[in-house]
């Protein structure tokens, strides 16, 4: 009987943590569940259950566009998801209102979410003076902080300490040339400089990146 | 399209969602090796884990308490 009650109790208390995990984590296990949902629609082999299925998939979910609770690894889950379900359909019989419908609304998150798909031309002008705008360079310096905060809620998923964050952010800067990680890296340095810590083994790293990144400029103009 | 893993991970969390923590538990066994190094899952894994196991040895216990009441009216 005791055991019983003992028993009856860890349940109730288990159970508790996890409703509560699942309310704290509602709008990620939406983002999920829907990712999860057009995973499902990309495994389908019927073009036509696929054009339906997407449809409503993206009345339900096209608010995400403007909701911003999408991380970037997400927004390129999906953009690979409808990727390979826009060959799904191209490759499918015919092209009816509804198709065309759906191939234009990928191709309008694609384009939002930065991911365009088709043949990339690259084409240089002739050269110019950048204008400077100062309402451009505080929309654009906004955006980028928007994304470093996504950029750091990726890398300090399951990490224990700040300084991993670092390492990992350091590592995308050198391996992936990747401006945003350069630039969280500088901010998590400083902010680590404020705080005691020693951080001269990560200037140096930073300023190793840095030279690959502006290298890699110069290799592209 | 998603991974295995990550597919399991999804699952299993939309399990959780809808209290079918025997499914969940299923899942995040086939999504453990993608989130070896990761506690927060861990965590959640391990508690869905312990909550099945005593589900399990309630429901064996109340099925012997239901045995032992049918049995003594007959003696």
């Amino acid at each position: 009987m005791k055991t019983d009650f003992s028993l009856r109790s860890l349940e109730g208390l288990l159970e508790a943590f996890l409703e509560r995990m699942v309310h704290l984590k509602h709008r990620r296990l939406g983002v999920l569940g829907g990712i999860n949902r057009l995973d499902d629609i990309a495994r389908y082999t019927d073009s036509n259950e696929i054009t339906d299925e997407v449809g409503d998939w993206f009345a339900v979910h096209n608010r995400w566009l403007t909701e911003s609770v999408l991380k970037p690894a997400d927004i390129d889950r999906i953009g690979k998801m409808l990727g390979e379900i826009n060959g799904h359909i191209s490759a499918g019989s015919g092209s009816s209102p509804a198709t065309r419908k759906v191939v234009q609304e990928i191709d309008r998150w694609q384009k939002k979410t930065g991911r365009i798909r088709g043949k990339l031309v690259l084409k240089r002008g002739s050269e110019s003076v950048e204008k400077s705008d100062n309402s451009d360079t505080i929309s654009l310096f906004g955006s980028s902080l928007e994304f470093s905060s996504a950029l750091f809620a990726d890398l300090s998923g399951g990490k224990k300490h700040l300084l991993s964050v670092l390492d990992d952010s350091l590592k995308s800067a050198v391996v992936q040339k990747n401006k945003q990680a350069l630039l969280l890296s500088a901010y998590l340095i400083y902010y680590l400089k404020l705080n005691g810590y020693i951080v001269d083994p990560f200037v140096k790293r930073l300023k190793a990146a840095e030279r690959l990144h502006k290298e890699g400029n110069t290799a592209h103009a | 399209m998603l991974n295995p893993g990550e597919k399991a991970y999804c699952q299993a969390l939309l399990a959780l969602k809808s209290k079918n923590y025997r499914l969940a538990a299923e899942e995040f066994e086939k999504a453990a090796p993608l989130f070896k190094n990761d506690r927060e899952v861990n965590l959640i894994m391990e508690k869905t884990r312990v909550l099945v196991a005593v589900k399990k040895k309630l429901a064996v216990e109340e099925s012997d308490a239901i045995e032992v009441e049918e049995t003594l009216p007959y003696g």
